[in-house]
């Protein structure tokens, strides 16, 4: 009887085996361009979401109203004109004629209209919802968007060709259950989260954008994302050829540049920044003699040779170089330059002496490259006599630990480190101005002049960033360090060809073809 | 045999209750913020944004009142909604919970396929050659850690002999997690059955049964294995259930979509409601599992009944 029971327990076993397995299968995937990232987007409603891995998703599904040059230049996209009114508050758009979204419906001025008012409604509660800027309201005539604000907003025409702008059909948010329905290259098709998402060429695409070659339809038909979180399974994975485009690690890179079977790109266009900032409220720090010091003792091109294996360059601006009126040049005049010994003496005329070092925190989130990175730079601060202790923290943990961390006004001091990315300078805005991200904002005249570029336009507006760069350098305020920094690089087969990295980071397929 | 199942049942739907109460009280310890998490990695909401995204998630509200309103929705079959995406725990963790069942179930299958006739050699081998093998075969996979032994399978199967892919979602994928989670387990499971037999064939019982004359197979398959059986089950039973909750290295070794990853994904991402509706999960299966046993061991043991 008892025997009966398990072997019965036991054929049980095998079938709801069997059965298990049978319920996770899928079919094969058919041929196309596979892609294998670290991490799956967290939505594809581009209204829900800010992180990079998700927006670079997004900016297949999803055009933009305008597009950028390599040079920073304003260009048409969805739309085909643009102005803009002497007072600076009201802006016009032409929507292009013709513009088809993926399930058929036309987009045009109402749909550009239903988008903008999405993207702003506090219902929304859209993470992205400030860089739209101070909008009122919108209206429509004919092919005519028409957006007013309540003050000027320079940052407002860049904003729209970024990924976090992406233009939603009105047919995705018809209903509660969002559908990734655009007017870009590819076509939804299906994503099982943290598993693969797959895309489809968009057969009626047209394209406006400058980076790109191809006028129409991708050149390959289907795109499929996978995610493999381990690098080493993902490197694997690129090698084996069941896929041809990765997120590759860090360290492997390197040997991959130098093999011909494989190609390295890097992000140049990023718009990312890595900058190291102090607790300027904490005794010594908030005197800029020693946070100047401890600038000068970070050597910065140890940190993009040898911590970033050569695949980044040092920046001097508190913005990313490429980005509009960023000129490393004149940063590099304002900022501090690498001189240990001067910094030494600094330090020991104020006190610190090998003996009797300043104990300070160096606080970083886990990223490879950047634990390299502060590994260098604790060393280069014991040789000014400042005692590091390096604390490390996941992504959110980190930010969320700074912006308590921020508020301090005693205790043991810090200096820590952060990335920021953009595709417009007006960025000093939101981490600068009072409270800051993270309350990382200084004063009241940084306050002025972050709000005063954004009313100001071309070389008026120029002029008023480099005010700010300046002032943030010559009081020590951040340490510029490197560009990019952060999921900047990617890795194909030497069979893929085409294959382009945009601002922020953008994945374009458009001109991709694969030689057999 | 009513009552007793019926009681298990009633503890175990009380265990389930502290578990949903703890795990809604264990996410405010918990440092972090979810809205700042949200926010971490790009140009975002400002201050005020923020402020208005906590009232909407309801995160303002006293922690007694929000583990109050959890546990009600949970009782109501809803675990809520991810704060990124906005999509319902429950089917998320319900899309994983094949794969994750399909890869316990077969890594188990093939760790007890293995470690059981091991154990049973050792067992009566004991002190020979055979014995001194298999323990050392035994110590080595519980010494190797589980996501080196995935790599050294990737590195070999996928790599260098191409057979198997590295990872995806088809019936091929299933294979070399399995395997690795059947070589790891199997070195525990062949230590119980050795230990449980070893101890069983010292009863004397089983000395009456040799002197009876009895066949060395027969005394080992009808007299000593059931009583081995039910340490083989304690252990197997909560492997199992440790299963279950996901093999978070394996899974992501394997890129294999199990709830160990969106559990760990939702952890760094500090999604409150999908790390709950995790905890909940788990713990459902843990007490599933348990109850399980607790029953298999009244059919493996017949004193059990009578207690």
């Amino acid at each position: 009887m008892n025997q009966y029971h398990l072997r019965k327990s036991f054929s049980a076993l095998l079938a709801t085996a069997a059965f298990g397995a049978g319920l996770g299968l899928s079919v094969a995937a058919a041929a196309d361009l596979t892609v294998a990232r670290a991490v799956d987007a967290d939505s594809l409603d581009p209204d829900k979401t800010s992180t990079t891995q998700s927006l670079q998703m997004t900016n297949l599904i999803f055009d933009t109203l305008l597009t950028m040059d390599k040079d920073g230049s304003l260009h048409p996209g969805i739309a085909s004109a643009w102005s803009v009114s002497d007072d600076g508050k009201t802006y016009s758009f032409t929507i292009r004629d013709g513009v088809k979204c993926h399930d058929g419906s036309l987009f045009d001025g109402a749909a550009a209209k239903a988008r903008v008012d999405r993207a702003i409604d506090p219902a929304t509660v859209n993470p992205d919802r400030s860089l739209w800027g101070p909008i009122t309201s919108t209206s429509v005539d004919g092919n005519v968007l028409k957006v007013s604000l309540s003050e000027p907003y320079s940052p407002f025409l860049s904003f729209l060709t970024g990924i976090q702008a992406g233009f939603v059909c009105p047919s995705a948010f018809a209903t509660a259950d969002f559908k990734p329905i655009g007017t870009g290259p590819f076509k939804f098709v299906s994503w099982t989260r943290n598993d693969s998402l797959k895309l489809a060429a968009n057969a009626d695409y047209q394209n406006f954008n400058p980076m790109i070659e191809n006028p129409g339809k991708p050149h390959i038909d289907t795109l499929t994302f996978k995610v493999i979180p381990e690098a080493v399974a993902r490197m694997a994975a690129l090698r084996s050829g069941e896929v041809d485009i990765v997120e590759p690690s860090l360290e492997e890179t390197a040997d991959l540049k130098s093999d011909s079977n494989f190609k390295v790109y890097a992000a140049d266009l990023s718009g990312q920044q890595v900058l190291a900032a102090f607790s300027w409220k904490i005794k010594p720090l908030d005197n800029p003699e020693i946070r100047k010091a401890i600038g000068m003792a970070m050597n910065r091109d140890a940190y993009a040779n040898i911590a970033f294996e050569g695949l980044v360059t040092t920046s001097s601006c508190p913005v990313a170089p490429r980005l509009f009126a960023t000129d490393e040049a004149l940063c590099a005049s304002w900022g501090e330059k690498y001189d240990p010994e001067a910094a030494k003496a600094i330090m020991e005329k104020a006190g610190y002496t090998a003996d009797k070092p300043l104990k300070i925190k160096l606080l970083a989130h886990k990223l490879s490259g950047w634990d390299q990175m502060h590994q260098i730079m604790q060393q280069d601060l014991a040789a000014i006599n400042v005692q590091a202790e390096i604390e490390t923290r996941e992504v959110a943990a980190h930010f969320d630990h700074m912006s308590s961390e921020n508020k301090r006004t005693d205790g043991e001091p810090f200096v820590w480190t952060m990335g920021m990315s953009g595709v417009d300078p007006d960025y000093l805005n939101f981490l600068w101005k009072q409270p800051g991200f993270v309350n990382m904002g200084l004063n009241e005249q940084v306050d002025t002049m972050v709000d005063a570029q954004r009313t100001l336009m071309g070389d008026a507006r120029a002029a008023k960033i480099h005010d700010i760069e300046k002032y943030l350098l010559e009081n020590a305020y951040t340490v510029p360090l490197l560009s990019p920094g952060w999921n900047w690089l990617m890795a194909s087969n030497a069979k893929v060809d085409g294959f382009k990295l945009g601002f922020m980071v953008s994945l374009l397929f458009n001109d991709v073809t694969l030689k057999q | 045999m009513l009552f007793l199942i019926s009681r298990r049942v009633l503890v175990a739907f009380a265990t389930v209750i502290v578990v949903i109460i703890l795990s809604g009280l264990l996410i405010h310890v918990v440092p972090g913020d979810p809205v700042t998490a949200m926010m971490a990695q790009s140009v975002s909401a400002t201050p005020e944004a923020m402020a208005e995204m906590r009232t909407r998630l309801g995160l303002d509200l006293p922690v007694w009142q929000q583990v109050l309103l959890y546990l009600s929705r949970v009782l109501h079959g809803d675990l809520g909604t991810t704060i990124r995406g906005n999509e319902s725990v429950l089917r998320l963790l319900m899309q994983r919970v094949p794969n994750t069942f399909a890869l316990a179930v077969s890594g188990l299958g093939l760790a007890l396929a293995i470690g059981i006739p091991l154990g049973f050699l050792a067992a009566v081998n004991r002190g020979r050659l055979a014995d001194t093998a298999v323990m050392f075969i035994a110590v080595l996979g519980v010494s190797i850690p589980a996501f080196w032994l995935g790599l050294i399978m990737i590195q070999v199967f996928a790599l260098k002999l191409d057979w198997l892919p590295v990872a995806g979602s088809s019936w091929r994928n299933i294979i070399l997690p399995a395997l690795t989670l059947g070589l790891t387990y199997c070195a525990l499971v062949a230590r119980m059955t050795r230990s449980a037999l070893v101890d069983v064939l010292e009863e004397d019982y089983i000395r009456t049964a040799r002197a009876k004359g009895l066949r060395g197979h027969e005394v080992l398959l009808v007299h000593a294995l059931r009583p081995a059986l039910i340490s083989i089950v304690t252990v197997v039973g909560l492997v199992f259930a440790y299963l279950l909750g996901g093999q978070v290295i394996i899974e992501n070794v394997f890129s294999w979509n199990g709830i160990g990853r969106l559990a760990v994904q939702a952890m760094l991402e500090r999604d409150y409601p999908m790390i709950q509706g995790f905890i909940v999960v788990f713990a459902v299966s843990v007490v599933i599992v348990s109850m399980l046993i607790d029953i298999l061991y009244n059919f493996l043991d017949p004193r059990m009944r009578q207690k």
